[in-house]
C-alpha cells in the first residue's frame, strides 16, 4: 500500500482526450480564472471588437471579478467620449496608483530622521539606480495628481454632476481633495532640505494661529511634535504621508467609486429633462459596453500618460534638492508649494486668524455643503448662470491669490538684499551659481561698467545686477553702487563677493550690504538638484 | 478602437525605451552627482569656515601666530604632524576627529592660549554631521596647494614697524581701519570678542568698554606699566603685553610680537578703534 497517492488530474485528461485538446482545455480554464469569466475565444472576441454573444459573456468579470466589479458594465453613448468626463476621475485614480508605486520604491531608501533623511536623499540621487528617476516621477506625479483632481472637481461642478442624486459623491470627493492636498504637503517635508522645512513651516504656522491661544499652541504641538519642526515633526509627517493619508484616501475612494457605480455617470446636462436622472436607465441601443470599448480607451490613456510622465521626468523635470534643512537660517523669499500659494496670498492680506484660519475653514465647509445647499433642480448651463459665474469668479480669485502668494507681491525686504538676491537667490541656484565657472575671471568689477567685463557670462551677470540696482535706485532715489569681486580661494574654488554700497539720502551715512558665495569648478547646479 | 490599441502598445514600447536609455546613463549620472555633491560640500565648508574658523585659523587657513596653527600647511598633509603625535589614521580622519571633538587639552609642544573648540553636535558643539563633513571636504581641498608650499601667509608689513617704545608719536588713526585690522590676520577678535581668553573690549554689565578703561587704567594703584595717556596704555597693552597684566588673566597669554608686526599706522588705527569702544 502506498503511503500517499499523487493525483495529477491533467494526466487523466491527457489519457482520455489526447495531449493537445487536454492542454487547450487547461489553458482555457486558466484564462477564464484569470479574467474572472472570459475564455480564450471570448478574449479574442474582445480584442477584435467582435459583437458579443448572447448572453453577453463580457458582463461576467463585472459580476465575479474584484477589479471590474468597481467598473460599470456599460456607459451611455453620450458619456463614452472625452466630453463630459474628460476621464479626469479615472486619471485621478491612476495618479494615486502611480504615486503609491513610485512612493514604495522611495520608501525603501528613506528613514524619517533629521539625522539621516537628507543623506538618504543624497544616496537616492548618487547611489541608487533609477533613484533620481523615481524621485522625479514621484514629485511630478504628485503635482499632476493635484492638477487632475482639481480639474475633475471643476468639471463635476461645471456639468452640475454634484446635484441630486450625487450629492454624497461630491462630499466624498471633497475628502479626496483634502487627502490629495495633504499628501502633497506632508511629502514636501520629507527630503529635509531648506525648501521643505521652510515651506512646511509657513503652512504649519496657520495651525498655530487658531484661536484661542491655548488651542493654537496645542494644535501646533500636535502638528510639529514640538514647538519647532524636528525629529518629532518629521516622523509625524512621514506617518501621515505613508499610512494615515493613503489609508484615508483608499477608504474615501472606495465610497466615492461605489457611489459612482450606483448612480452611473451623469449624462451631459441638457439631454435629460430638468430634474430627471436617467444615467441608470440606458436603452439597449445607446449602450457602450465597458469591454472592449471603454477598457481600451482607459488603458490607452494610462499607457500614454505613463509614457509622458516617465519621459518628462527622465529628460526634463528634476525635483530640486536644496541644502540641508537649518532651523536657524530662514531663506529669503521662501514660498509654499504652488497649490498652497493662494493661502500664502491670503495670509498677506492681514489678520492670520481671519485669513489663515476662519476663511479656509469656511471654504472647506462651503465645498462640502455645496450640493446640499445649492439645490436648484436644473443641471443645464443656461439655468445656472449665477452658479457658474460664481465658479468662474472663484477660479479667478484662486489665480489672483496665488499670484499674491509669490514673492512678487508685497514682500517687505530691503532693496540691497533684493539686488544681491537677483544674482544669488536663496531658494534656487540662480544666475551666479549657474554661470560657467571658467568664465568667472578673477578681479573686481563694477555693475555699472558691465560692458567692460572680460567674458560674456560676467557681462550678463553684471548686467542683471546693474538692472536690478537701477530699479532699486529709481524706487528710492538713492545713489547705489554694485561691486562684484572674484578671488581665487582654493584649488578649483573661487570666492565671489557681491557688494551693494549706497549713501542714505536722509542721514548722509554710507551703507554696505554684501554676500559671499564660494563656487567650485565641479558643483554643476545645472543638473536640476 | 484599433488605433487606441496601437497607440497604447506604442506608448508601452516607448516607455520601455526611455527606461533603457535612463538605465544606460545611470552609472555616469550617479558618478556625476557624486562629484558635484562633493564640490558643493567644499563650497558649504568654505562658508562655515569663513564664519566660524577664520578668526583663529586665518582667512586662508594660514594660521595666526599665537592663536591657532595653519591648516593650509604641508606638514598636515604629508603626514608629519600625524607621525609626530603617533596618529594611525588618515589625514582626513585626523581633521574630522579634531573638528568634531576639538582639543580640550593642548597638544604637547604647543602653547596656544585657547583650546580648539568642539564643533560637532554629537559632542556638544553647534554643527550638524553634514556641516562637519563639509568642513572636512573644505580643509582637505587645501591638500594640493599646501603640499606645494601652503598659503601665502600675509607677512608683517615691510619697512617700518612700531616697535616697543610706547612714547613714539603715532600718526592720526582711523577707527574703521583699526576695526578691520582686528578682524584680519592679527587674530585679536579670536581672543577678545569670540573667546574669553582675553578681556572683552565691548562694554558689558558693570564693566565699561575698552576706551573708558584705557582712560582710567594707568591711574590705578595696581598699575605696573609706564603709560601716561590712554593712547600709550593701549599701545603698551599691544606691544608690551606683560608690562601690565590685567587682573584675572595670566602673563604671556597675548602674543608678544605685535611690536614687530604692526606699522605705526596700524598701531594708530588699532588704538583709535579701541578708544572708540565706550
Ligand atoms: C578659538 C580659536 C579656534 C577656532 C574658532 C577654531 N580653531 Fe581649530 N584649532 C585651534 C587651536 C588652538 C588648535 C591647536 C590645538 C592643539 O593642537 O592643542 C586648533 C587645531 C585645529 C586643527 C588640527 C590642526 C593640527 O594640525 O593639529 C584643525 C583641523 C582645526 N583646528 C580646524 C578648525 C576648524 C575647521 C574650525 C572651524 C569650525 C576651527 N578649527 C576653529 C583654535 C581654533
Ligand atoms: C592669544 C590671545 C590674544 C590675542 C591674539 C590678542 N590678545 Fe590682547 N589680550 C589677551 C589677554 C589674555 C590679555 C589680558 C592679559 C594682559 O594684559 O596681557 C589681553 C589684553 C589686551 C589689552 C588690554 C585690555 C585691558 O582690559 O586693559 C588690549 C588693549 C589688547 N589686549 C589688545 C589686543 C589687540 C589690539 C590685539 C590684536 C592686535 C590683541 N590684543 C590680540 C589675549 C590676546
Ligand atoms: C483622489 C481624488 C478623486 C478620485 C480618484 C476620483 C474618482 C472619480 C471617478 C473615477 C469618477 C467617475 C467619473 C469620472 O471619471 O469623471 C468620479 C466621479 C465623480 N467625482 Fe470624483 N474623484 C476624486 C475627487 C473628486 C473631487 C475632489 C470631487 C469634488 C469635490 C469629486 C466629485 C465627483 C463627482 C460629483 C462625480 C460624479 C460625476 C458624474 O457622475 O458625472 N471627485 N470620481
Amino acid at each position: 500500500m502506498a503511503l500517499f497517492r499523487v493525483h495529477i488530474p491533467i494526466l487523466d485528461e491527457v489519457k482520455s482526450k489526447g495531449l493537445k485538446p487536454a492542454l487547450r482545455d487547461k489553458a482555457d480554464d486558466l484564462i477564464t480564472r484569470v479574467t474572472a469569466g472570459l475564455d480564450i475565444a471570448d478574449v479574442r472576441g474582445v480584442l477584435r471588437d467582435d459583437p458579443p454573444g448572447r448572453p453577453n459573456p463580457r458582463l461576467k468579470p463585472h459580476a465575479e471579478g474584484f477589479w471590474l466589479h468597481m467598473k460599470p458594465t456599460y456607459y451611455h453613448n453620450l458619456v463614452d467620449g472625452l466630453y463630459p468626463t474628460f476621464r479626469l476621475g479615472w486619471l485621478s485614480v491612476y495618479a494615486f496608483a502611480f504615486e503609491i508605486i513610485t512612493g514604495v520604491f522611495l520608501m525603501i531608501y528613506y528613514t524619517p530622521s533629521p539625522l539621516i533623511a537628507y543623506e538618504n536623499m543624497l544616496d537616492i540621487l548618487s547611489n541608487v539606480p533609477f533613484g533620481r528617476l523615481m524621485r522625479d516621477m514621484h514629485k511630478l506625479g504628485a503635482e499632476v495628481m493635484v492638477i487632475v483632481v482639481a480639474l475633475h472637481m471643476l468639471r463635476t461642478f461645471i456639468t452640475g454632476s454634484y446635484k441630486f442624486p450625487r450629492q454624497f459623491t461630491w462630499a466624498t470627493g471633497v475628502i479626496l481633495l483634502g487627502v490629495t492636498l495633504f499628501l502633497s504637503f506632508s511629502g514636501y517635508l520629507l527630503p529635509w532640505d531648506q525648501l521643505s522645512l521652510w515651506a512646511v513651516t509657513i503652512g504649519a504656522s496657520m495651525a498655530e494661529a487658531a484661536p484661542p491661544e491655548i488651542v493654537g499652541r496645542n494644535l501646533n504641538l500636535i502638528v510639529r511634535g514640538a514647538p519647532e519642526f524636528g525629529a518629532g515633526g518629521l516622523l509625524r509627517f512621514y506617518l501621515l504621508h505613508i499610512i494615515a493619508l493613503p489609508l484615508a484616501g483608499i477608504l474615501a475612494l472606495g465610497v466615492h467609486y461605489y457611489k459612482v457605480i450606483i448612480h452611473g455617470h451623469s449624462l451631459p446636462p441638457g439631454v435629460e429633462n430638468v430634474g430627471e436622472d436617467t444615467a441608470r436607465k440606458v436603452p439597449m441601443d445607446t449602450r457602450t459596453y465597458f469591454m472592449p470599448t471603454i477598457l481600451t480607451r482607459e488603458l490607452w490613456y494610462v499607457s500614454g500618460l505613463t509614457f509622458l510622465l516617465v519621459a518628462y521626468s527622465a529628460f526634463i523635470f528634476h525635483a530640486p534638492l536644496e541644502p540641508h534643512a537649518d532651523p536657524l537660517v530662514t531663506p529669503l523669499h521662501i514660498t509654499s508649494p504652488w497649490y498652497f500659494l493662494w493661502l500664502q496670498g491670503m495670509l498677506k492680506l492681514g489678520d492670520k486668524v481671519l485669513w489663515g484660519v476662519i476663511l479656509p475653514t469656511a471654504i472647506i465647509g462651503l465645498l462640502v455643503s455645496l450640493p446640499y445647499v445649492e439645490v436648484g433642480p436644473s443641471r443645464r448651463y443656461g439655468d445656472r448662470r449665477i452658479g457658474l459665474s460664481a465658479g468662474i469668479v472663484s477660479v479667478i480669485a484662486f489665480a489672483v491669490l496665488s499670484y499674491m502668494g509669490t514673492p512678487y507681491y508685497a514682500v517687505p525686504t530691503s532693496p540691497d538684499q533684493e539686488a544681491v538676491a537677483s544674482l544669488l537667490p536663496q531658494t534656487q541656484p540662480g544666475p551666479l551659481r549657474l554661470a560657467p565657472w571658467g568664465q568667472l575671471v578673477l578681479g573686481s568689477y563694477e555693475a555699472a561698467d558691465w560692458q567692460q567685463a572680460p567674458t560674456p557670462a560676467m557681462r550678463e551677470l553684471l548686467h542683471t545686477f546693474d538692472e536690478e540696482l537701477t530699479r532699486v535706485e529709481t524706487a528710492d532715489g538713492q545713489d547705489v553702487e554694485g561691486i562684484m569681486v572674484v578671488e581665487d580661494w582654493q584649488t578649483d574654488l573661487k570666492k565671489v563677493t557681491i557688494r551693494v554700497v549706497w549713501t542714505d539720502a536722509a542721514t548722509n551715512q554710507p551703507h554696505e550690504f554684501s554676500q559671499t558665495a564660494f563656487l567650485h569648478r565641479n558643483s554643476d547646479y545645472g543638473q536640476g538638484e | 478602437m484599433k488605433w487606441q490599441i496601437a497607440l497604447g502598445t506604442l506608448s508601452v514600447v516607448a516607455t520601455v525605451i526611455v527606461l533603457a536609455i535612463v538605465a544606460a546613463g545611470e552609472p555616469r549620472r550617479m558618478a556625476g552627482f557624486t562629484t558635484s555633491y562633493q564640490a558643493r560640500q567644499v563650497e558649504t565648508g568654505a562658508l562655515i569656515f569663513e564664519n566660524s574658523c577664520r578668526p583663529c585659523h586665518g582667512a586662508q587657513g594660514e594660521g595666526i601666530e599665537g592663536v591657532a596653527p595653519a591648516l593650509n600647511a604641508a606638514d598636515l598633509f604629508n603626514g608629519n604632524r600625524l607621525r609626530a603625535i603617533g596618529f594611525a589614521g588618515t589625514v582626513q580622519d585626523y581633521v574630522r576627529a579634531t573638528i568634531s571633538s576639538g582639543r580640550p587639552v593642548p597638544s604637547s609642544g604647543t602653547n596656544y592660549p585657547q583650546r580648539m573648540p568642539t564643533w560637532s553636535q554629537r559632542f556638544g558643539g553647534p554643527l550638524r554631521d553634514d556641516q562637519i563633513d563639509s568642513l572636512v571636504a573644505y580643509v582637505m581641498n587645501w591638500e594640493e596647494r599646501a603640499l606645494q608650499g601652503g598659503a601665502e601667509v600675509t607677512q608683517a608689513p615691510p619697512g617700518e614697524v612700531v616697535g616697543t617704545d610706547i612714547t613714539v608719536p603715532l600718526p592720526a588713526g582711523n577707527a574703521d581701519q583699526g576695526k578691520a585690522l582686528t578682524e584680519g590676520n592679527l587674530g585679536c577678535v579670536g581672543c577678545h570678542i569670540l573667546g574669553a581668553t582675553g578681556p572683552a573690549w565691548l562694554p558689558s554689565g558693570d564693566t565699561p568698554g575698552m576706551g573708558d578703561r584705557a582712560a582710567t587704567r594707568f591711574g590705578q594703584a595696581d598699575y605696573t606699566g609706564h603709560a601716561a595717556t590712554p593712547e600709550q596704555y593701549l599701545l603698551e597693552s599691544i606691544v608690551l603685553t606683560n608690562a601690565y597684566v590685567v587682573e584675572g588673566f595670566g602673563p604671556d597669554l597675548m602674543p608678544a610680537n605685535y611690536g614687530q608686526r604692526l606699522t605705526p599706522q596700524d598701531a594708530a588705527d588699532l588704538v583709535a578703534y579701541l578708544l572708540s569702544l565706550r
